[in-house]
Order: structure tokens, then C-alpha cells, then sequence
């Protein structure tokens, strides 16, 4: 175990190197140079005077070789230093942390909300396979993966703000602003989980140890507590950790509708603006706390199915 | 023998089969989807008090499938359309879900085919042995943790207090079968019925998990009802044998009888085949594969793959309607074989 821990930890390492390099690169990758793209974002004045844009290079410290301004980031990004915005010369941090949180608790409430309804939805179809229940569960399941987030977010804004009135069209300020969006946001990751439980539950139910457990005098029931849910939910738990992750960068689409200050609106200004230290930094983190959550998620599979542990240990 | 430590006593010697335990009648087992005809097709079968029966035939002959239909635990699509069995004196075919429950595990126990399978990979070995314990003798948890590491210890596990708490991964196949046995035990059952016990394992450890069945036997007054198509297993371990065809039993008595003096050409087939294999000489093979029971409606279904109908000249006699099982030696020696001789019943 101990073996397992320190090889997870040195993967998780250099994966975290890996990451670090592209969160730094990705706002280079448009074309045209930096500093007049700033220049140009701060003065409405398309002629630049170019040394404007030279003072300005050397003041960011872009006219060193770009292997010389990583490591610099890097070093700076161990110690929490982010920089400063471009744009508002705030400190990164500053601007992540609070729209990173954000994110992280309207992810977490779309996809609690979405697991919440979807295993024992998707448990009662494996144990009804074929049957009514089953068709109903199954074509809800595919209507929730097949509702796009920017339809059903104006639909909820519609019904419950404006012809009931009992939710806040948008804002964040108090667990009323986070129902609507979460519940938007928990519609097709909701489906999912549902078909991948119920395909799981399938799968297990038809297990050989089910019927052995049957054989010893187990109800139904009761084999589904103690033999049914652990093994049927590992594919359940990937798929969560997937969409948990996929969600840090927040949901741009949702945030814009109902006016919430996550990530996913952080960054998307950031990238009109060019703002390359918010890119870089917002990026560091949402990348970081991805290659967390999988480390976990890996650790977690040991944990449910101890016979992972010695295979990809 | 006497280092059991407390026999049941259910009121006989094991050396003296009891009254039947296990009684079945005109079994049918029918796959209504498939359209293939019964699997199972009039099967008569009984497992006295403290007898080891073998049940022998080849693949397909719906051996397992009896097995799960005395535990109730149906595959998908199939269906018992006709017969009884009564275990006890109470039939398992028409006994509500509930009572199933009850009866599984503390009156009939199975063992399984694949015993590192039949184990749950998440969980712990112990917590599988305890399930029938608790279930059914309401055994408190920290009382079943103490039993069942007497159990693991009895069934030949070494370190049981270590290994009640491993998972079904640790285990070798043969310690997997002795968990299995172990489980199966817990709550001491009547009869067990061992679907190929050892067919997954290798020949020493196949030797040992018998060994094992058979003290228990001893010890319990246990019935087995034994899924085999291992002759060589057969006649070791069981004082009846029943052979299994198409659907049907073809013949059956004692293993003595059964070996000494088979009277249905299916049965001598099998001992043929599997002496041969034995003797490491030329392999024999039963002509033609085993038929689907609609295939044959009005005569023997052995009939296709018979040299004997042709050899007494009495094909017209086979194909023209199907024998009876009927009595055709001493010591209760059936056979559904219009060749093997009428046996008066002694009374």
C-alpha cells in the first residue's frame, strides 16, 4: 500500500509538470504579440507607438526567451504567486479563488442533484429490465442527455422566475440564486449517471456471486445492499469524477445566463482580453485540482474493489 | 469422524439411507422463448437422508439447470411447467418468494462450478461464510465473526482468523471452494447440491474438496445431491447414481450397479469413454450430440447416436415409442432402455 502511494504520488507529480507547461503555453497559442494586444485592449488607438509596445514587453518581461518566463511562473506559482491581471492589475489569486469556489459549488450541487435522482432511477430500470418502468426510465434518461444546457436554462428562468416568481432570474448571492442553475446543469449529466447505473446494476445483478448470495437465503433486497450497489459503482464514480472535473472550469453557458461569477465567465473575459496571467493561473488551477480529483478517483477504485489495488498498484 | 464438533443428529446412522429428503416428480423445465422444448422433460429423482447421489450425463443435459430449479433461482426465460419436488415433504416449485428465502441456505445449500466467481470481489471472505449464519440462526455479528472462523478452520483453511478477513482475489481455486463449503454449511443445511464442485480445480486439490464433502457427510448426516460428468468422481463418492439424458434420467441405482452392470446403452457409453480416457489409450466418443427433446416426440431420444437398437434389431421397437423407466435389476436399478430386461419388484 505504502509502494502504491509514493508511485501515485510521483505520477501525480509529473503529470502536474506536464500540466503546469501547457496552463502556461495555452495563452500563446493566438496569434499576434502579447503586449500590443494588450496595448490595444487598454488604448482604443489602432496605431500604436511601438515604443509603447517595447517598453511595455520589456516591463512584462516577454522579450526573454519563453523557457526563461516559465520557469519564473513556475517558481512564482509554488509560492501561490499568480501575478497580476493585465487588464485590472489584481492579484490572479484574487480573481480565481472566490470564481473558482464558485464553480466547485454549483458543480458539486448540479451533480449531487443529478446522482441523487439518477441511482435509483437507473437501479429500479436494472431490476425492471425490459419492463414498463424500465422504457419510461430509459426514454427520461435520454431526454435529460439530450437537453442542451442553453435551452433548458432559459425554460427553468421562464417558468420559475417569471410566471411563478419563486426564484431569482440570476445573481449569486444566497442558496435561492444556486436552484436553477444547478438544476439546468444537472439534466444531462442526471441522464447519464442514470444509463451507466442501470447498465452497471445490469451487469452485477447477472453476476455469478449474486446468485451464490441468493443461494445462502439472501432477499432480493438485501443482495442488492450487500453484493449490488459496491460493485455496480465504480463505473458510476468514474463517470461522476469526469463531469466533476469537466465542471471546474465552470459552465460558461449557465454563468452567462443566469449572471454568476464562476470560471467559466472569468475565463472567457480573460481570453477576449487577453489576459494572460488570469489564463494562465485560472488554468493552473482548474488543471491541478483535475489531476487531483482523479488521483482520487484512483484511490477510491482500491478502496471499493481491493483487487485494483494489486493489478494497477 | 468423532472429531465433529457437534454432530446434528437427525436421527439416523448415515450408513442406513433414511426416508427420501428429496423427491422429484415429472419435473419439466421449459424455455418458452427459446421454442426449443422442455430442457428438463419428466425428470424423477430422489436424494435419501445422508446419500450422495450422482448426477452424471454430458453438457447439455440439464444438470445444472435442475440444480438451480431446487434452489428457485430460475435463469432468465426459463420456466418449471409440470412436477414436484418435494424437499422434506414440502414442495420447493410452489413455495412463495418468501419461504424460498428461508429454505435457502438453512435446509438446501448450493455449491458452485467457479468457486473464486461465486465470491463477491468487494467484499470480505468472512462476512459471505456468516451471511446464511446470520440470516437464518440470527446470529449476532460478533458471534458469527468467532464461528466463522471455526468454520474456515474446519473446512481445512489454514490461518482462518487471517483469512476470514482477505478477499476473494487471495484465494486459490481450491480455498475458494472450501470457503464456498464453509459458506454453505453455515446454517447447516439438509441437503447441498454441488454443481461440479471440482471441475475448475486441479486433480490433487479435486481430491481434497471431496475428501472434505464426504466427512462432512459423515459427520452431519448431509445429503448430496452431486452434478458430475466425472465418472471416475462418480464412483468414489456416491452410493446411487442417476444418468442423465436429454432432459430425462435414462437410468438409475447404485454405483455399484451402475458400474458392475449398466443397463442403458447411454450409461455403458459414458463408463466406456471414460475408462478409456483412463487408460490413456485411444479416446471413445459417443457418436452424434445430445438431443433437443421436441427433436424426439414419440420414440427413445438416446435412439440417433444407439449401436444397440441396431445391433438387437429392435429400431422399429425404439423409434416407435419411448421406454418407461422402469425397474430392471435388484437394489431399485431403473432404466428407460427397451433392451434392459423387466425386473419383478421385490416386495
Amino acid at each position: 500500500m505504502l509502494i502504491f502511494l509514493i508511485r501515485r504520488t510521483l505520477v501525480l507529480v509529473i503529470t502536474l509538470l506536464i500540466v503546469s507547461v501547457l496552463a502556461f503555453l495555452i495563452p500563446y497559442a493566438g496569434e499576434g504579440d502579447p503586449a500590443r494586444k494588450i496595448l490595444r485592449a487598454r488604448v482604443n488607438d489602432p496605431a500604436l507607438d511601438q515604443s509603447q509596445v517595447d517598453a511595455l514587453t520589456k516591463e512584462l518581461g516577454l522579450d526573454r526567451p519563453i523557457y526563461e518566463q516559465y520557469f519564473e511562473w513556475l517558481g512564482n506559482t509554488m509560492t501561490g504567486d499568480f501575478g497580476f491581471s493585465y487588464t485590472s492589475r489584481v492579484p490572479v489569486s484574487e480573481m480565481v479563488a472566490p470564481a473558482l469556489s464558485v464553480s466547485i459549488s454549483l458543480a458539486l450541487a448540479a451533480l449531487l442533484l443529478a446522482l441523487v435522482f439518477a441511482l435509483p432511477l437507473g437501479i429500479v430500470a436494472a431490476t425492471r429490465r425490459g419492463g414498463k418502468i424500465d422504457n419510461v426510465i430509459t426514454f427520461l434518461s435520454q431526454s435529460a442527455v439530450s437537453a442542451p444546457e442553453y435551452w433548458v436554462g432559459p425554460v427553468l428562468v421562464l417558468i420559475f422566475a417569471k410566471h411563478l416568481g419563486w426564484l431569482p432570474s440570476g445573481g449569486w448571492s444566497g442558496l435561492a440564486y444556486i436552484v436553477m442553475p444547478a438544476l439546468a446543469l444537472s439534466l444531462r449529466p442526471m441522464g447519464y449517471f442514470t444509463q451507466v447505473t442501470r447498465a452497471a446494476m445490469t451487469e452485477v445483478l447477472a453476476a455469478p456471486y449474486i446468485t451464490a448470495a441468493r443461494s445462502r437465503g439472501l432477499s432480493f433486497p438485501k443482495t442488492l445492499a450487500r453484493h449490488g450497489m459496491r460493485n455496480s459503482m465504480l463505473p458510476v464514480m468514474t463517470l461522476f469524477s469526469f463531469w466533476f472535473a469537466g465542471l471546474l472550469g465552470g459552465s460558461v453557458v449557465i454563468e452567462v445566463i443566469f449572471n454568476i461569477p464562476g470560471m467559466g465567465r472569468l475565463l472567457y473575459t480573460s481570453v477576449l482580453n487577453n489576459d494572460v496571467p488570469v489564463i494562465q493561473g485560472g488554468m493552473m488551477w482548474i488543471l491541478t485540482l483535475a489531476v487531483v480529483i482523479n488521483t482520487i478517483t484512483d484511490l477510491l477504485y482500491g478502496v471499493l474493489n481491493p483487487a485494483i489495488r494489486v493489478t494497477h498498484g | 469422524m468423532s472429531a465433529a464438533p457437534m454432530p446434528i443428529d437427525r436421527g439416523m446412522p448415515a450408513s442406513s439411507f433414511g426416508e427420501p429428503l428429496l423427491e422429484i416428480k415429472g419435473l419439466r423445465v421449459d424455455f418458452p422463448e427459446v421454442g426449443d422444448g422442455p430442457a428438463i422433460d419428466g425428470m424423477d429423482l430422489t436424494v435419501r437422508r445422508g446419500e450422495i447421489v450422482a448426477l452424471v450425463g454430458e453438457s447439455g443435459s440439464g444438470k445444472s439447470l435442475t440444480a438451480l430449479t431446487m434452489m428457485g433461482l430460475l435463469p432468465p426465460g426459463a420456466q418449471v411447467t409440470d412436477g414436484t419436488a418435494l424437499l422434506d415433504g414440502e414442495d420447493v416449485l410452489s413455495m412463495s418468494p418468501k419461504r424460498l428465502n428461508k429454505v435457502r441456505g438453512s435446509k438446501v445449500a448450493m455449491l458452485f462450478q467457479q468457486p473464486k466467481v461465486m465470491l463477491d470481489p468487494t467484499a470480505r471472505v468472512g462476512g459471505q461464510v456468516a451471511e446464511a449464519l446470520r440470516r437464518h440462526r440470527g446470529v449476532g455479528r460478533r458471534e458469527a465473526k468467532a464461528r466463522v472462523v471455526q468454520m474456515l478452520r474446519d473446512v481445512g483453511i489454514p490461518e482462518p482468523s487471517r483469512r476470514a478477513s482477505a478477499f476473494s482475489y487471495q484465494l486459490s481455486g481450491g480455498m475458494a471452494q472450501r470457503v464456498m463449503i464453509a459458506a454453505a454449511l453455515s446454517a447447516d443445511p439438509e441437503l447441498v447440491i454441488a454443481d461440479e464442485p471440482t471441475t475448475a480445480l486441479d486433480v490433487t486439490v479435486q481430491a481434497q474438496i471431496l475428501d472434505l464433502l464426504r466427512r462432512k457427510r459423515d459427520e452431519l448426516g448431509l445429503s448430496i445431491l452431486l452434478i458430475t460428468h466425472d465418472l471416475g468422481i462418480v464412483s468414489t463418492m456416491a452410493d446411487r447414481v442417476a444418468v442423465m439424458y436429454a432432459g430425462r434420467i435414462v437410468e438409475d441405482g447404485t454405483t455399484a450397479d451402475i458400474f458392475s452392470s449398466p443397463q442403458h446403452p447411454y450409461t455403458e457409453a459414458l463408463i466406456k469413454a471414460s475408462l478409456l480416457e483412463a487408460d490413456r489409450g485411444k479416446l471413445f466418443s459417443i457418436p452424434g450430440s445430445i438431443a433437443h427433446a421436441r427433436a424426439m416426440e414419440r420414440g427413445c431420444r438416446f435412439l440417433p447416436r444407439c449401436p444397440k437398437a441396431a445391433e438387437l434389431g429392435i429400431s422399429d421397437m425404439c423409434s416407435g415409442a419411448e421406454p418407461t423407466l422402469h425397474t430392471c435389476g435388484e437394489h431399485e436399478h431403473h432404466s428407460r432402455c427397451h433392451a434392459a430386461p423387466e425386473h419383478a419388484e421385490a416386495s
